[in-house]
């Protein structure tokens, strides 16, 4: 047991033994450190005021992420480098490259969002080396509001930040210090640390995670904390143990097994993406779309899953590609079609102290047809209405087997078995289409509320259908009208 | 302005200076209200109304008081115990009758009825803001509720729920302008009348600073310090100084530091200004709160909200005779600060437009709802004039089968015909307004338009192109001191009382004393935003600032110019009409020598060096008061693309040309242009403002649910400008921040019904958002 978090604040060694388990990074930053450069906008992951950049230790190399301070806990920092807009400044005082590039564009006008979009932007740069298209820009700032300048100005800005070499500056420079340094605090020792009754837990093997879990199932398990940072800045909830999954290197992987794809619990969605967008170009899409950069670098499938909640946009996912989860307690493991794991409106096939280990999604046959389709109120960064996967095993035009699952439709991402029957061993054209659409009003009675009517979301998930038949069949029909087509497979 | 201008200076007017104020916000550490900590600080939550209307029958504290680290909790009870007078307008008006306009007490705390959510109900002060939530929640109020009312155009049925005793309908003011006979004379005798039914939602702000204000009461002096997040602490403090807390101005101090950005809504007074340092004062702790964003949702005020019926007169020709516009206007649950104004002459002086109409009548009624308060938004009342008139002229275009650019040329005010005086009674000076929107049409290639919509429509997609041309009149105080002080570190320092919320004022203040005395770029300061600081003052609003204080600040330059070529002459024997001013220095005329301006302010420290009976010191303040209105406008052209299975509208280009008259940075102004259209575009695609209609509830009420434009939301904009400087002051500018809120609204929504214009539709709601747009065609489509 180690009783300190560790941690570089830009190049400053920190060490915290008194930690309120649920104190946010923003709270951190501003309130203990007087770092005031860093803001709250709106405490729950939207406005992006609160950006900063985490550099993790991965392969000997730093990697570097955009996230929302306001709803990561301060332990969650064990073993990284935090950097906020103060650091950017050179050791000269002068301005960073992104820094004098807002300034050349006027990309700030009140300089409220300002420090949220340099860190974005500075994590732009250190993921792409050349300057990307005005999309992947678009998408790098889906996370960041801004009231003032109409955006324009600071999409040039980002241009024109690669006129500066932005790669070539003093974190840069210092980079070999800053692994040395990381390098150093890495152990596995499990981190415990607390402000007295209250504990947060970082364990570094999945082995002591496992034996923690088990002595202690009232925890709550936190991996990005993209929702459970919200029950605490919005719901006010207290949690008095947290355990966190982000320091595991085992859970932390995605890797292309015998099996199929393995997904462990703790790797987020951005390090996920391209791995699943490979194999399933609609899994990247709905990825890309479900939350900002910021969202994506925290948040975890294996989260989303465990959660529960039926507006998860994984599990649909998941289901239609007859995924297996992995759970673990203790030493004892179990594993089941992900869909069982889902048994009623916050209420998940998971023993006190159980954890989920990871998810087998298994690689898509020759022969069969995946679309996924997440239908929101806007593009980028929204709850879904409905989502919608399907895959079809097609022999010739008929199919032989239908996986179909949809998210928002019940109380828990559920299978559409009607709809499964019904296109099973029927030949993949148009009538079969309409009776399965038909068939769809057995497998759901979906609610209204503030997201979708209960008619709109039946009609629309049977619309769906129909659009994966038209894609399926017609590769000149554009079926998704919604946003920019190059970004929709990244 | 009189002395000869420096040489082109890369800091001078008309430059592209990069901000001063970038260097701390790029760095972090600009400094906004909730920056600042004070010792023995604690922290206030806001109880807030669950219920859109609602009797309180009682409130019980005992639990939230009894709670460790509760320092206080107060109600509307305590509030009037200690004499807390209700928060009054700044602005009201009459009646058509000549009667005052019914203003309802607004208590900073409810006493006996809530009405809308969100409404404070009480105060929790403690050690911790996580403390005082909790205590919040353990505060038990019993309330009984009643039928709320929300919807504008509803609001003065017979059977609405009434919100006053003392406003009958709802209704709180009926105001009229212009000449209604010969309006009606004109409508009567016109060869065509189009009319329109009109929605100006209604939107929430949504500054990414949320509000925020600390209290500190210092009782030996017994005066207060507010810091707060606004754009005119000058008014704040005498309101709450005079009005709220019955003490002198000067016993109120209020420092604006930084502000994330205001739109108008952080000009206001407000409940929870009041409440920090009320209990500032009976704690004797500084008191500190900033909005959660959610709350920010439920108190800030709101934006526009204005149901309107417009009609047009035309003549066989085509020549519009009459305008004619009946407006209510949703103005809330009580009378913010200038929101019962804002509905009134702000829409009225711009009435008629860039066109010549002879005779325009307006009528609004005001209402009271169980909503949060409406006041300014970006523009406050030009937009919803502008918007009607626009949307007028296409709709009478598209009824005569006239070309809608043709039909705005016909019945421009011609240059030649300035000064003009609009049948409202604003004398307009100077304007070319075809030439300007000409520009605008070679801008985004309105010849090629025709090509455009037939690809288009190969691809099954509708396509539009919306023109408009705005016009606006600056608005706000009409007076402005600005004053320069030399510092003895040899810097220089103006102070105003204007305040820049994001508009970059530090730099161009800066650049018009450079330009104007020569004096360093480098060494000009900046202070605004304290009253403490600064003796008057009338803040941010109407797109003033540069126009009032920047040509105050002339008057101040020509003050120390005259007193400088005094001193100069007295130091160097010569005759004063022998000195003249260039590059920062004084020099006599046809010599070497040569004394610069910062020496000269040492030298007129010494009484000693000085001119028989000439006071000390080379400071001087310049008061300015506007002596004509100025008249931005421009044209706005968007250019849309409509995916009709799915009502999806597309911006596909977005053309600008403005006439702000001089521009003094043109990389600011543009930037103004930028974010005026992008807030314009937001209204008219995507923010939806939804109050359920029996509870009251605001249904939109995060940005999960609310939608701010986002970068991909926004298309790239071409701006230009086509100056038409004015001669009313001596800087020649206009004004340029709210232009761009104002022309977008009827661009987009023009270009969107002329997309829909195939399908036999006439005319759809701001936000046009997908599903409204796929309703429309649907409902024009199958016929239902």
């Amino acid at each position: 047991m180690r009783n300190e978090i560790r941690f570089l604040l830009g190049h400053e060694m920190r060490s915290l033994r008194s930690v309120d388990p649920t104190m946010t990074v923003l709270d951190y930053l501003r309130q203990d450190e007087r770092l005031v450069g860093t803001k709250e906008g709106c405490n729950e992951g939207d406005c992006g005021a609160c950006t900063v950049v985490l550099a993790r230790l991965v392969d000997g190399g730093l990697r570097y992420e955009a996230v929302n301070a306001c709803i990561q806990f301060v332990g969650t920092l064990d073993g990284c480098q935090l950097l906020t807009v103060e650091h950017l400044v050179g050791e000269d005082g002068s301005l960073h490259p992104v820094q004098q590039a807002m300034v050349d564009c006027h990309g700030s006008q009140c300089g409220f969002c300002t420090p949220g979009f340099v860190m974005s932007l500075f994590a732009l740069t250190r993921h792409s080396e050349t300057v990307p298209d005005d999309g992947v820009i678009d998408d790098v700032f889906a996370g960041n509001l801004c009231r003032c300048t109409g955006y324009a100005p600071i999409v040039r800005a980002a241009g024109q930040a690669y006129e500066l070499k932005p790669r070539q500056d003093h974190i840069a420079a210092r980079e070999a210090e800053t692994i040395a340094a990381l390098g150093r605090l890495a152990d596995t020792e499990t981190v415990a640390v607390g402000d007295g009754e209250r504990r947060f837990f970082a364990p570094a093997t999945a082995d002591a995670l496992a034996e923690l879990f088990e002595a202690n199932p009232e925890a709550t398990i936190v991996a990005g904390s993209t929702d459970v940072g919200l029950w605490v800045t919005k719901e006010m909830r207290r949690l008095d143990t947290v355990i966190y999954l982000g320091r595991i290197a085992e859970l932390a992987r995605i890797e292309e097994g015998a099996d199929g794809i393995e997904i462990g619990a703790g790797i987020n969605y951005t390090e996920a993406m391209a791995t699943l967008a490979r194999h399933y170009p609609d899994m990247g899409e709905v990825i890309r779309r479900l939350g900002s950069v910021q969202i994506r670098n925290a948040g975890t499938i294996g989260g989303n899953v465990a959660n529960g909640s039926p507006i998860g946009d994984s599990p649909p996912l998941l289901i239609a590609a007859g995924a297996m989860l992995h759970l673990r307690r203790g030493d004892a493991r179990r594993s089941m079609p992900i869909e069982d794991f889902f048994l009623d409106y916050g209420k998940q096939d998971r023993a006190p102290g159980e954890f989920v280990e990871k998810i087998v999604v298994p690689y898509p046959a020759g022969g069969t047809r995946f679309r996924a389709y997440k239908i929101a109120k806007r593009f980028d960064q929204d709850i879904s209405a409905v989502l919608a996967a399907f895959q079809l095993w097609l022999d010739g035009d008929e199919i032989k087997e239908a996986r179909v699952a949809f998210g928002g439709m019940a109380a828990t991402p559920k299978r559409a078995p009607a709809v499964e029957a019904r296109l099973a061993g029927s030949p993949w054209n148009e009538d079969t289409v309409q009776a399965a659409m038909a068939a769809l009003e057995q497998d759901f009675t979906p609610i209204t509320d503030w997201r979708a009517s209960a008619d709109y979301r039946l009609r629309v998930s049977q619309n769906l259908l129909m659009r994966c038949y038209v894609e399926t069949t017609d590769a000149t029909q554009d079926t998704r009208l919604v946003g920019d087509r190059s970004l929709a497979h990244v | 302005m009189r002395s000869e201008p420096v040489p082109p200076s890369r800091f001078g007017l008309g430059q592209s200076v990069r901000r001063v104020e970038d260097q701390r916000f790029l760095t972090g550490h600009g400094r906004f209200v909730d920056d600042f900590q004070f010792a023995g600080q604690v922290h206030a939550q806001v109880l807030r109304s669950p219920h859109a209307h609602a009797e309180i029958r009682g409130i019980d504290v005992t639990a939230a008081t009894e709670l460790s680290g509760v320092v206080a909790v107060l109600t509307g009870d305590e509030l009037a115990a200690d004499g807390i007078a209700v928060i009054p307008p700044g602005a009201t008006a009459q009646n058509r009758d000549g009667s005052d306009m019914f203003v309802p007490p607004r208590p900073a705390l409810a006493q006996g009825r809530v009405r809308h959510v969100g409404e404070p109900v009480a105060v929790v002060v403690a050690e911790s803001i996580e403390i005082a939530r909790d205590a919040t929640e353990l505060i038990e109020v019993d309330y009984e509720t009643l039928p709320a009312v929300t919807d504008t155009g509803s609001a003065m049925d017979p059977g609405a729920p009434q919100l006053y005793e003392g406003a009958p309908r709802n209704q709180c003011l009926d105001w009229e302008k212009g000449d209604r006979a010969a309006t009606e004379a004109a409508f009567a005798a016109a060869a065509h009348v189009s009319s329109l039914e009109l929605v100006n939602s209604r939107v929430v702000v949504n500054p990414v600073e949320p509000r925020a204000c600390i209290g500190l009461w210092d009782a030996d002096g017994g005066s207060f310090t507010l810091y707060n997040s606004g754009q005119a602490a000058h008014n704040v403090a005498r309101t709450l100084a005079t009005a709220v807390f019955q003490l002198p101005m000067e016993r109120l101090r209020v420092i604006s530091p930084d502000v994330g950005g205001g739109f108008g809504t952080k000009n206001f007074i407000y409940p929870e200004q009041v409440l920090v340092l009320w209990a500032a004062r009976r704690l004797g702790r500084p008191v500190r709160w900033t909005a959660q964003r959610t709350e920010g949702f439920l108190s800030d005020t709101q934006g526009r909200d204005h149901v309107m019926r417009a009609e047009l007169a035309l003549d066989g020709d085509g020549r519009f005779l009459a305008l004619r516009i009946v407006t209510t206007a949703n103005i809330g649950a009580y009378v913010s600060t200038f929101g019962a104004m804002i509905p009134t002459n702000p829409v009225a002086v711009v009435l008629g437009g860039t066109y010549d109409i002879p005779a325009v009548h307006y009528h609004v009624r005001e209402v009271l709802t169980n909503t949060v308060p409406v006041d300014a938004y970006r523009g406050a009342g030009r937009p919803e004039a502008a918007y009607a008139i626009e949307r007028l002229v296409d709709l009478a275009a598209a009824e005569l089968g006239l070309d809608p650019v043709a039909l705005r040329r016909r019945n421009f005010i011609r240059p030649k015909a300035m000064p003009y005086k609009t049948a409202m009674g604003s004398v307009l000076d100077c304007g070319e307004f075809a030439r300007v929107l000409d520009r605008a049409l070679g801008q985004a290639d309105a010849a090629g338009f025709a090509a455009r919509r037939a690809e288009s429509e190969r691809r099954g997609r509708l396509r539009g192109l919306g023109v408009a041309s705005y016009f606006e009149a600056t608005l706000g105080p009409p007076n402005e001191r600005s004053a320069v002080r030399f510092e003895e570190d040899g810097t220089v320092t103006i102070l105003v009382g204007t305040m820049s919320n994001g508009q970059g004022h530090e730099t161009t203040y800066a650049q018009i004393l450079h330009q104007r005395l020569g004096l360093p770029f480098e060494a000009i300061r900046f202070v605004q935003g304290d009253t403490g600081a600064i003796p008057s003052g009338f803040g941010h609003g109407g797109s003033r600032s540069m126009q009032i204080g920047g040509n105050a600040l002339l008057l101040a330059a020509d003050l120390i110019e005259e007193k400088a070529k005094r001193i100069a002459a007295h130091h160097f024997e010569a005759q004063e009409a022998d000195i003249e001013l260039a590059s920062g220095a004084c020099r006599v005329v046809g010599t070497d020598l040569a004394v610069d301006l910062m020496d000269l302010a040492k030298i007129a420290r010494d009484p000693s060096r000085l001119p028989e009976g000439m006071a000390p010191g080379l400071d001087a303040a310049g008061d300015y008061a506007r002596e004509a209105t100025t008249f931005p406008n421009g044209a706005h052209i968007a250019e849309v693309e409509i995916e009709p299975e799915t009502g999806v509208v597309h911006l596909r280009a977005y053309h600008v040309v403005d006439d702000f008259g001089t521009v003094l940075n043109p990389m600011i102004t543009m930037g103004q242009v930028h974010g005026g259209v992008a807030q314009g575009i937001g209204q008219a695609l995507m923010e939806h403002t939804v109050y359920e209609g029996e509870t009251g509830q605001l249904l939109s009420g995060s940005f999960m649910d609310y939608c701010v434009p986002r970068a991909d939301d926004m298309p790239t904009l071409e701006v230009a400008f086509e100056a038409v400087p004015t001669k009313t002051n001596a800087l020649g500018v206009k004004g340029c921040g709210e232009a761009g809120c104002i022309g977008a609204l009827p661009a987009v929504i023009n270009a969107v019904v002329d997309a829909l214009k195939p399908l036999g539709i006439r005319h759809i709601d701001m936000p046009a958002t997908p599903e409204r747009v796929w309703r429309a065609i649907r409902a024009a489509t199958s016929g239902d």
